[in-house]
């Protein structure tokens, strides 16, 4: 066990924190989920990727600098510490790139990772339907096969900034006749291509974070099929794994928001009842914890190990720390946990932000009680029935 | 970086776990436990080298890492190891300075089975009653000597990497019970609410074994965490466990209670909660350490 920095490894952080001191905005931009904040964190994306700090764990040939995944651990670490934008890119960059890497034709790679890369073309993900929510093999949207096109009738909801997004990739059904896991397919396709309409959801803050997408008759080129045909699911089981295990959620989000809950402490110390310094120091000791369980897995992936199931005990322990971090932060701000903005709110209304978003965590990805029957039927081995 | 351990780390290990179960088995920690006498195992820890795993090669010994003791500790605390090994070759023996060491190691191998335990590794004293049947207690002072701290560092990480053990068997048990054990005509381990409970306890162990590993090598803040987590991790399981075996579990003729009562002792043993968490709450809560992204790794 080896757990010293290299040389490299300093340097690269001493780079790319210098990098950031002299490029993130002073201030915080405004919400993603608004068509002003999109533009701003695509624009944002645009600055990443002309210096190459978008996606460093990329090979070079699609906009990366072809670094191990050590080095991507510590990007996030100084891109958090520096508190730059969100990453308006997420659903393309961490979701379907290693997807595309993986299963992707080499037309594929060469035509959808660079604009990804770029900030060109923000991508996002549309695999739920009002019918298939955690039961996800209920998919009933079609892409009935017509020459070198596929046509897709149907209806997908929750597509996560799908209202300003350019491109979105699919779970349909492709074979006919077929049910549950089987004859699904992953397709790729535009946004604004004709017949899809696009309807705003407001989320809890009242901002359209995702949208219902309605598919009539809407054609995509064959080409765009990613993986097999009929083979979806595993396709989209990768993609998941992706979501749940590793890169969607670095630590280095929660040890900032963690850092800044043990200042928010010291704050309000005087006024707090004296359980409220556990609860802090729980949230701290839940973020530590994470980083070391992630330095590890990311050991295991980088000599070949890959993520499966294991990587339901992680989106588990994520989204119920942030959570209970941010619940933590709500508790001491007390009377003004409430206020959105303004003067008077604290830090401009970022926690109450953050604990609304953090409800989600337990959702999206998988519902929690879906992450626990995995863990408890594929790693433990406990009877389905 | 590459925290994982070596091949051959892992195979010294995975050797020790299948030692230690061989040996310790749940027949045998009944038959300590009523009194009966058994095969004394320190000759075996002798040959085999674990006794030195720790001790410089000059002295014949292996001269691993606490890491890997920690790896073996874990393994320990699975099989419910009764002797006081990890103490002798953890703690004792790293800590004796060469000239010393060979009577150590004699100290140890002359040892009955008497996992008496107490920081100033002394075995006079008045002998108390745990709870737990394997643990024959004797009371020495303690003292509170900062100088220590070093000593205790690697008893608190064997202590939590034992926790971290001793959770998974219980983690097993379970399992092992509920695919057997039929209730409304299906076994109780198809229902969700066994399920999710054994669920939640694997997702702490996973998030808690990892802290161990670094504790174990970095020491510092990262123990206190280590420590905390695996605590509040056995606790879980061992709550867990008993409420999937029902009123077996409650039982002295279940096995569960052995490594449940197990875990209730080294839940305060080199440093209980309140003192890792007061320590973190100097550190964390009221210090002056950088905290924040980038400062787990130093
Ligand atoms: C902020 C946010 C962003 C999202 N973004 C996207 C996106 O970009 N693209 C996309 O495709 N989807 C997205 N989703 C959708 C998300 O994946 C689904 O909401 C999720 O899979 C749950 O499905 P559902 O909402 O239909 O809930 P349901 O499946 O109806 O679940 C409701 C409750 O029942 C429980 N439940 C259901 N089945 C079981 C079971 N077998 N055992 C135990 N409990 C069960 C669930 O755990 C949950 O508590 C997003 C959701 C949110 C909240």
């Amino acid at each position: 066990m080896d757990i010293a920095f290299t040389q490299a490894h300093h340097d690269f952080r001493a780079e790319i924190r210098e990098w950031l001191e002299r490029h993130v905005p002073k201030d915080r931009l405004p919400s993603l989920d608004t068509a002003e904040g999109f533009k701003l964190h695509r624009q944002w994306e645009g600055v990443l990727a002309k210096d190459k700090w978008g996606n460093v764990n990329w090979p070079e040939e699609y906009g990366g600098r072809g670094l191990d995944l050590t080095h991507w651990l510590i990007f996030e670490e100084e891109y958090y510490r520096a508190d730059a934008p969100l990453r308006v890119s997420q659903n393309g960059i961490f979701l379907l790139a290693p997807t595309i890497m993986e299963y992707g034709t080499p037309e594929q790679k060469a035509r959808f990772l660079p604009p990804m890369a770029s900030g060109e073309e923000i991508w996002a993900q549309a695999w739920s339907e009002p019918g298939a929510g955690s039961d996800m093999a209920a998919i009933r949207t079609k892409a009935v096969r017509d020459g070198d096109h596929y046509v897709i009738n149907g209806q997908k909801t929750w597509s996560s900034r799908a209202v300003f997004a350019d491109w979105c990739f699919a779970l349909v059904r492709t074979e006919e006749g077929s049910e549950r896991h089987k004859g699904l397919s992953k397709i790729l396709l535009p946004l604004d291509s004709p017949g899809l309409t696009r309807r705003p959801i407001a989320q809890l803050d009242g901002e359209t974070g995702f949208a219902e997408l309605f598919f009539d008759d809407v054609r995509v080129p064959a080409e765009n099929l990613l993986g097999p045909e009929h083979g979806g699911w595993g396709v989209a089981m990768a993609t998941a794994g992706f979501e749940r295990g590793l890169l969607l959620r670095s630590p280095a989000r929660f040890q900032e928001a963690a850092a800044r809950l043990v200042r928010l402490y010291r704050d309000n110390k005087d006024r707090l009842s004296s359980g409220v310094g556990e609860q802090v120091l729980q949230a701290w000791m839940n973020a530590e914890r994470f980083c070391a369980a992630t330095y590890q897995l990311i050991a295991r992936v980088q000599a070949g190990a890959s993520v499966n199931s294991e990587a339901s005990a992680n989106k588990i322990f994520w989204s119920e720390m942030d959570r209970h971090l941010h619940r933590t932060a709500m508790t001491i701000m007390g009377a003004k946990a409430e206020l959105e903005s303004g003067l008077d709110a604290i830090d401009n209304g970022r926690w109450l932000d953050g604990y609304m978003f953090s409800l989600a965590g337990p959702i999206y990805a998988g519902t929690n009680e879906i992450q626990r029957n995995i863990l408890a039927e594929r790693v433990l081995g406990l009877p389905r029935k | 970086m590459d925290f994982r351990f070596t091949q051959d780390q892992q195979d010294l290990i995975d050797g020790a776990k299948e030692f230690f179960l061989g040996e310790n088995t749940v027949e045998r920690m009944r038959k300590i436990a009523s009194g009966e006498t058994v095969d004394n195992l320190w000759p075996q820890f002798a040959k085999l080298g674990f006794l030195g795993l720790m001790a410089p090669e000059s002295a014949g010994g292996l001269e691993q890492p606490l890491v890997v003791m920690a790896g073996v500790a874990e393994a320990a605390g699975y099989a419910g190891l009764s002797e006081p090994y990890l103490e002798i070759a953890g703690i004792s023996v790293p800590h004796a300075d060469e000239d010393e060491l060979s009577g150590q190691i004699r100290r140890a191998m002359r040892s009955d089975l008497r996992p008496y335990f107490d920081a100033s590794l002394s075995d006079d004293g008045d002998a108390v009653n745990s709870i737990d049947p394997l643990r024959n207690l004797v009371k020495a002072d303690r003292g509170n000597d900062d100088s220590l701290d070093n000593i205790n560092h690697h008893g608190a990480v064997l202590t939590a990497a034992q926790l971290v053990g001793l959770a998974h068997r219980m983690v097993d048990m379970s399992v092992d019970y509920a695919k057997d054990r039929h209730q409304f005509g299906k076994p109780i381990g198809s229902f969700q609410a066994i399920k999710h409970q054994l669920a939640n306890v694997l997702t702490q162990i996973e998030f808690t074994r990892p802290m161990v590993h670094l504790a174990a090598i970095q020491g510092g803040r990262a123990v206190h965490t280590a420590k905390v987590a695996a605590i509040d991790t056995a606790m879980l399981a061992a709550e867990t466990a008993i409420q999937v075996h029902g009123g077996m579990g409650y039982t002295f003729e279940v096995d569960l209670h052995l490594f449940m009562k197990r875990a209730w002792a080294l839940c305060g043993e080199w440093g209980d909660r309140n003192y890792h968490m007061k320590k973190l709450e100097e550190t964390v809560l009221h210090g002056q350490e950088p905290l924040g992204a980038g400062t787990t790794f130093s």
